[in-house]
């Protein structure tokens, strides 16, 4: 492991696996798997509506229809707590779209019941419409009917409009949960950056504004979630501006940027934290005197207009009281003076594999593996490994390398959205085995196997 | 956004003054010659020899024999030279504000390679340097070049270097996909467009 094997670029091979049935037939902006478990994907397309399609047989499973006037840019899923209790039987997603608004929206009720007309039979596992029992209506649906989109399409009343959420003054960009699902966050070319909360119970449909955060100069493309690592969740964005800056609750609800990530030569378009597959991998070995886990250092990975992808680590050094970048003359003293309390540098750039924007990147959180995709179609693979050890129990020295390229996934059409999604299909080798999905301007949504 | 908001303003201007008098040249042009003063002189000549190969080129990207006939620099210049300036019923190619050596053509090393990208620039010169539409000339050149060109063609759209003072800005919009899809969303800016465009369909 001390080098990189010598012909890395060919070390895996990136193989058509499905195209999902029938496309958009317009631009598709991105797709998501459900994180709940549930065989699904949702894809925001420019025609105003989410597409949901099976992860099963790859076919469109319901279409979110009726909320938006404008593209639908955005698309995030209500993560669920695992256990299975009331709450967890909703199936909920958030829309964002072009017209500044976003649509709260729950797979109804009634789901199981029109899968049972056109079974003849019903497929609750549970009687109840749990968590379980969709699953099993949806395997079951998409193995013994393979042209059930066709149902499916037909009926517009999947999915129940819960309740819009306004305040942005422009087109969103991004939606994203945290990962508990405590809090949503929306971004939009208005420059600002909204954190809602459902206040009410599950299905009231009560959200409040907790935060509106305003210190991008320019449209805010992405946002980004990171895990409580047990000093709470804690949010970055990516923006127009060229910069990143990262954000929490600072004092008891009082949101606040805490530190601004320069280097970026071009807009940022997408964003991922470090998975824990990958942190623990490279973590500082454990002193025998110390064997607690350490803290969680997740890095920060960012792809931009200017063709590279970087990553970005804290400095444990406390920053002094001023830095630089707080004068940078681009940031208007009007903001909110919230002292950057954090330093983030770029400590790696991935090699370069691009030479057209790279609109989305997604880090495995199955084997730490990273990919992209962008502008100009291709679909790369990256691996981190190791170099070497600078100490004796030093830090890890590390290296990235290509992995696998394809050309022109989407034909010679942009890739706008690329992401690690679980297989289950079935001729999927193991449960968790993961495929990549992309999503293209030309309206099509692909799926990826990784030999 | 803040092209969007000029525009609101600039609409119903736009519209007569680009509009009416574009189609008078033509009947006149045909009738022969009835066009005065410096439109004479910057349109007739130049458009009478090409305005037979602006329908041709149009029909030949609208089918598939672009790939028996590669695209040059001169086909792309001819797809946008004939865009109405939003603000004044002239041609951007009779304004100078595109120019045949300002387009650039980059095609793939391998011909042969389906998943080889062509890249386009094409670098615009402002009639002034403070010129307030830049960015919805500019949207007007990507459009039509994306709409006119296959799939295969990136094109990049920029204002060239020294010629206008928010250059940078205007670049930096007008490559950015997610606001010019944005904008293509906006019913008053594309009412403009459809009129800038209206001289390529003649």
């Amino acid at each position: 492991m001390a080098s990189a094997p010598p012909n890395a670029q060919h070390a895996v091979q990136i193989a058509a696996l499905a195209e999902f049935k029938p496309p958009a037939s317009s631009r598709a902006w991105a797709s998501v798997p459900n994180p709940n478990g549930l065989p699904l994907l949702a894809t925001a397309t420019s025609d105003k509506t989410v597409r949901v399609y099976s992860l099963l047989n790859f076919t469109l499973h319901s279409t979110v229809e009726g909320g938006h006037s404008r593209s639908v840019r955005s698309v995030a899923w209500k993560p669920e707590p695992p256990r299975l209790n009331a709450a967890a039987k909703t199936v909920c997603l958030v829309s964002g779209s072009f017209d500044a608004t976003m649509g709260i929206w729950r797979l109804k009720e009634g789901f199981g019941g029109r899968m049972g007309n056109v079974e003849g039979e019903s497929y609750h596992s549970d009687g109840e419409d749990g968590t379980d029992g969709l699953e099993v209506e949806i395997r079951r649906g998409a193995t013994d009917n393979v042209g059930d989109w066709d149902e499916a399409s037909e009926n517009a009343d999947d999915w129940v409009f819960a309740i819009v959420l306004e305040g942005h003054d422009s087109e969103i960009k991004h939606v994203a949960f945290s990962p508990s699902g405590q809090w949503l966050a929306s971004c939009s070319r208005d420059k600002s950056i909204w954190i809602w909360e459902e206040v009410g119970e599950e299905g009231e449909d009560e959200w409040e504004t907790i935060a509106v955060l305003q210190e991008h100069t320019a449209d805010v493309k992405c946002i980004c979630w990171r895990e409580d690592d047990g000093n709470g969740e804690i949010l970055a964005s990516a923006s127009y501006d060229d910069t990143i800056r990262l954000w929490k609750d600072i004092d008891d609800g009082e949101w606040g940027c805490f530190a601004v990530l320069e280097g970026h030569e071009g807009t940022v378009w997408d964003l991922q934290w470090e998975p824990e597959v990958s942190w623990r991998k490279f973590q500082t070995e454990p002193t025998t005197e110390n064997d607690d886990p350490p803290s969680i250092p997740q890095r920060l990975m960012s792809s931009s207009a200017d063709t590279t992808i970087r990553i970005w680590t804290v400095q444990p050094a406390p920053p002094p009281p001023n830095r630089p970048s707080y004068f940078n003359p681009t940031i208007p003293s009007t903001m909110r003076p919230a002292p950057a309390t954090e330093v983030w540098t770029c400590t790696a750039t991935l090699p370069k594999a691009h030479d057209l924007p790279i609109y989305s990147i997604s880090w495995s959180k199955k084997t730490g593996r990273v990919v992209s995709a962008g502008g100009d179609g291709r679909v790369i693979i990256y691996e981190e490994i190791t170099k070497g050890r600078t100490t004796v129990g030093g830090a890890i020295e590390t290296d990235w390398i290509v992995l696998g390229v394809l050309t022109g996934g989407h034909g010679p059409y942009e890739i706008n959205s690329v992401i690690w999604c679980a297989r289950f299909d079935t001729e999927r080798r193991d449960e968790g085995e993961e495929m990549i999905v992309t999503t293209g301007d030309e309206g099509v949504v692909r799926a990826w196997n990784i030999k | 956004m803040s092209a969007a908001k000029e525009l609101d303003n600039a609409n119903p201007t736009v519209l007569s003054a680009s509009e009416l008098p574009t189609r008078r040249q033509r009947k006149d042009r045909n009738a022969s010659a009835k066009v005065e003063g410096i439109r004479a002189i910057l349109m007739a000549s130049p458009s009478d020899t090409l305005d037979p190969f602006y329908m041709s080129d149009f029909s030949d990207t609208d089918s598939d024999d672009s790939t028996i006939q590669p695209i040059d620099e001169q086909e792309i210049y001819d797809l946008i030279a004939p865009i109405s300036d939003p603000e004044h019923p002239l041609s951007l190619e009779s304004l100078g504000v595109v120019k045949l050596q300002d387009v650039h053509l980059t095609s793939p090393p391998d011909p042969t390679n389906p998943a080889g990208l062509s890249r386009v620039l094409v670098e615009l010169t402002p009639t002034v340097t403070h010129c307030s539409l830049a960015t919805v000339i500019g949207l007007g050149v990507r459009v039509r070049l994306e709409q006119a060109l296959p799939p295969s063609f990136r094109v990049e759209v920029t204002i060239k270097k020294g010629t206008h003072s928010q250059a940078e800005e205007v670049n930096k919009q007008l490559a950015d996909k997610e606001r010019v899809a944005a904008a293509l969303e906006n019913a008053n800016l594309m009412g403009i467009l459809r009129k800038m465009m209206e001289p390529c369909l003649e």
